[in-house]
């Protein structure tokens, strides 16, 4: 269990290093469209949902439910339900 | 002149006949309009929205422990989930957990909660609610997100990782440059410690998922989940939470317990080998305070103590050819997953048990999914007996979100 402890040490200190880098750029990640963020953030957790999996009123829930599950920022899930039902 | 008149009359005629007409068929029109936009917005939805999703699990097990081996048909589970948007900010939620178990079909409440929007960066829940301790409860262990058969070591009954509670949350998501940073932070009802008069057995766990509370000292925790990389393909969480565990008025009152743990997850296209991987790992500790629990099956009023504390782990991989151009490789998915368990020494509960799966999943679609595979569970029992013992699974799994 110790070698745990010291290899989750380590990881967390690459990734804190990571992040005062990658905080000091400039902010692309803002900028992604609907479609990056649908194809990015989803799969995190589970396979990407089709566009046509549900109706422009579903996704309104749908979306709401997945903003509030998987901590998305209101910007970020603006554009995904954009993006779905603009491809639905 | 008379035929001039006649000409005139039957301009006239004609011009009125027309413009009746005209008329008429505006009039029906406008009819006709009203009655479509009634029947439009008959069917056109308020704000208000409603939806029922969720996920039903089946499949076959094959167990073996020792020389006996049972083979069974599962009935497996269906766990609706109520979505119900009453407003931009207002959002309620609930999951029904229906499982066929010993007593037969048993339905419970897996979360019931409200949540509201109170700006861009914060999110008050209030509920029932999945509670953020790393991310398998939360977000994981539905049957057709979780890419292998069960839970990890330490998760569920018996384990050591809380599951839902009562509460009050606040949660909420911002960016500092290129990093995505979210947060949980709540006070609920908290859990409670088993003292071994019902089951002398487990003196010293913890029981989690929602319960009134047995002291009037609230459990406060938290998850800082940090995305460092523009693309969010890696997320680092770390969490924890604390409060008193024993019951107030009881020898076991100021009883404290702290858990903390993290989580990380990791999504990648592989391009060179036409695959995406999916990293996930989490490691949960429990640390219990001090206290003396009788023994068991002893009249002279002795009792024992021991270090209480657990810690337990898994790390998950799995690949997915999702790239290549064959329609049925790229629906496959290989997985394997390892997990350990450290239960207190001294307890009555003291277990190591580790346990390694591997599996082949099938992609029906992006929420239907054939799992088969492998499970050894080594270092199980109990530690009176001295002895362990090791189960095998062999199981077949359909998996269906809806």
């Amino acid at each position: 269990m110790k070698k745990v402890i010291i290899i989750l040490s380590v990881v967390t200190a690459a990734i804190i290093g990571a992040t005062t880098f990658n905080s000091c750029k400039p902010t692309e990640a803002i900028t992604r469209s609907g479609a990056q963020i649908w194809g990015e953030t989803c799969i995190r957790c589970h396979n990407t949902p089709s566009p046509a999996t549900f109706s422009d009123v579903e996704w309104d829930v749908a979306a709401m439910h997945m903003q509030l599950r998987a901590n998305l920022t209101a910007d970020e899930i603006e554009k995904v339900t954009e993006y779905l039902k603009s491809a639905n | 002149m008379k035929k001039l008149r006649k000409i005139a009359l039957g301009s006239m005629t004609l011009f009125l006949a027309v413009s009746l007409s005209v008329n008429a068929q505006d009039t029906l029109n406008t009819t006709l309009g009203r009655q479509a936009a009634q029947n439009f917005n008959s069917f056109k939805p308020g704000k208000s929205k409603f939806m029922l999703r969720g996920f039903f699990f089946t499949g076959f097990d094959g167990v073996t422990v020792g020389d006996e081996s049972t083979y069974n048909f599962i009935g497996g589970g269906i766990n609706p989930v109520l979505l119900y948007k009453q407003s931009d900010r207002l959002f309620f939620e609930a999951e029904f957990e229906g499982e066929y178990g010993h007593d037969g079909f048993e339905l419970g409440l897996g979360y019931a909660n409200a949540s509201y929007i109170l700006n861009k960066y914060m999110t008050v829940r209030a509920g029932q609610f999945l509670l953020p301790f790393g991310t398998f409860t939360e977000k994981l262990h539905p049957a057709w997100i979780n890419r292998t058969v069960n839970a990890p070591l330490g998760f569920g009954h018996d384990g050591i990782a809380p599951s839902s509670d009562f509460g009050l949350e606040l949660r909420g998501a911002f960016y500092t440059g290129n990093v995505k940073v979210n947060y949980q932070a709540y006070v609920v009802n908290g859990p409670q410690l088993k003292t071994g008069e019902d089951e002398p057995d487990e003196a010293g766990m913890l029981t989690f998922g929602p319960m009134s509370d047995n002291n009037n000292d609230k459990t406060v925790g938290g998850r800082l989940g940090i995305l460092p990389l523009s693309n969010q393909m890696l997320e680092i969480g770390f969490s924890g939470m604390t409060g008193e565990v024993g019951t107030k008025g009881s020898e076991y009152e100021g009883v404290k317990a702290n858990l903390f743990a993290v989580d990380l997850s990791l999504v990648k296209n592989l391009n060179f080998m036409k695959s995406v991987i999916d990293i996930k790992g989490q490691y949960n500790y429990s640390q219990v305070g001090d206290a003396n629990y009788i023994v068991p099956d002893d009249t002279s009023g002795l009792y024992y103590d021991f270090n209480n504390v657990s810690s337990g782990y898994y790390a998950q991989l799995s690949i997915r050819p999702s790239l290549v151009s064959n329609n049925f490789i790229r629906k496959l998915e290989l997985v394997a997953r390892y997990s350990e368990l450290q239960t207190p020494e001294g307890a009555l509960w003291e277990q190591n048990p580790t346990q390694t799966t591997f599996g082949l999943n099938y992609w029906v679609d992006w929420k239907t999914v054939l799992k088969v595979g492998y499970q050894t569970t080594g270092g199980l029992g109990d530690h009176d007996s001295g002895e362990t013992t090791t189960q095998n699974l062999i199981y077949v799994r359909v998996a269906m979100g809806f």
